[in-house]
């Protein structure tokens, strides 16, 4: 019954366009056929939502480890909880998102390589990285990293300053990754965008402040 | 013949300049005040502040000349947010000034020029530096006017 009345609607859509074709271009039953091609937008949104959801794991991985740091750290991650909120705000998600969680813990591995190569760029964090990586036992294999069941980031290092380290070079290298893409957004997206980059790049010299390095 | 006509986009790109170069005058005018109050490493800072506002000051008005438009001018004087007395006062005004400053750029990224919106986006980055120096904390969206998002806080 359903199919029947889709299949009689759009034989009507196309009644209704046949006789436009040609003053107005209509695209007549192929523009009913499939869903449009989500914005660039969607895709950059739904990566800084899992970059800021990984953000926020190595947060709370280093609050556990350290106690003494919980201080510093919870003014951080409250603000990159609200970035996270903001982002998801900005995003419609149809009903239709059933594989929703599988496709979650696969972005957010991608949103650790994708981090990993901005930290590879000339910067500070570049030289930490790969001994950080070294330390926690790991290969340089890029595949599964940051994909742990529950959430819980496998390359957060030991240690004080070498934790403080670590969350430096995230932010540096989330912040150089939003504005990256900048160009490619809406403007009401570009401004959210390069405000959360700013404010990441705060947290670099806020982590300095607590015994990190500048 | 190609006759120039104006992009649609430029005159959004004009004005967004013009609102971020009229907010770097005050700011320069306002660090001349700022640094009065202050003295030692926190005059150094706010030297360095300073400097800051007037190289974006020169780039934004380079840039409106190439786009064939003329640059506001700065005004005589500017009315202060709140009176100054104390090394405390001026930098509570160093954070008004950056944060003004900071709500310009964010309209400079929302134009559609690459080249601006990237421009917006570093003076931004940089503004936000200076304003959680001045402020001893960080907040979560330099740039925006506090309220203007509404997020549920966790």
């Amino acid at each position: 019954m359903a199919a029947d009345r889709t299949r009689r609607a759009v034989l009507a859509a196309g009644a209704v366009c046949l006789p436009m074709l040609a003053v107005s271009g209509c695209k007549g039953v192929g523009a009913l056929a499939a869903p449009p091609r989500p914005a660039p937008d969607v895709a950059i949104l739904r990566a800084a939502i899992a970059a800021e959801e990984l953000m926020i794991a190595r947060y709370d991985a280093v609050v556990r480890g350290s106690g003494q740091l919980a201080a510093v750290l919870r003014p951080l991650r409250a603000e990159h909880r609200a970035h996270l909120a903001q982002l998801r705000s900005r995003l419609i998600v149809p009903p239709a998102a059933a594989a929703r969680s599988a496709a979650a813990s696969e972005e957010r591995s991608a949103a650790a390589a994708e981090e990993r190569s901005a930290a590879a760029s000339p910067s500070p964090a570049a030289a930490a990285a790969p001994a950080l990586d070294g330390a926690s036992g790991r290969g340089s294999s890029d595949a599964g990293s940051g994909s742990a069941s529950h959430g819980e980031p496998a390359d957060v290092p030991a240690g004080r300053a070498a934790a403080i380290s670590f969350l430096q070079g995230a932010e540096r290298a989330a912040a150089a990754t939003l504005l990256r893409k900048l160009p490619a957004v809406s403007p009401s997206l570009a401004q959210l965008m390069a405000s959360v980059a700013a404010s990441e790049a705060t947290h670099v010299a806020a982590l300095a402040a607590a015994g990190g390095t500048a | 013949m190609a006759r120039t006509r104006p992009r649609p986009a430029a005159a959004n790109e004009a004005s967004a300049l013009q609102a971020a170069l009229a907010a770097e005058h005050a700011a320069v005018y306002g660090y001349g005040v700022v640094g009065a109050y202050l003295s030692g490493a926190a005059l150094t800072a706010a030297t360095s502040d300073w400097v800051a506002h007037e190289v974006a000051r020169d780039s934004l008005e380079a840039m409106l000349r190439s786009a064939g438009q003329q640059p506001v001018a700065a005004a005589v004087a500017y009315r202060l947010p709140h009176r100054v007395h104390s090394s405390a006062g001026a930098m509570s005004l160093a954070v008004t000034l950056e944060d003004r400053v900071a709500t310009a750029y964010l309209g400079v990224v929302a134009v559609t020029s690459t080249r601006i919106r990237e421009f917006g986006a570093r003076e931004l980055l940089a503004t936000a530096m200076r304003a959680a120096s001045w402020r001893g904390r960080t907040v979560a969206f330099p740039g925006f006017p506090a309220g203007a998002l509404h997020t549920a806080r966790g």
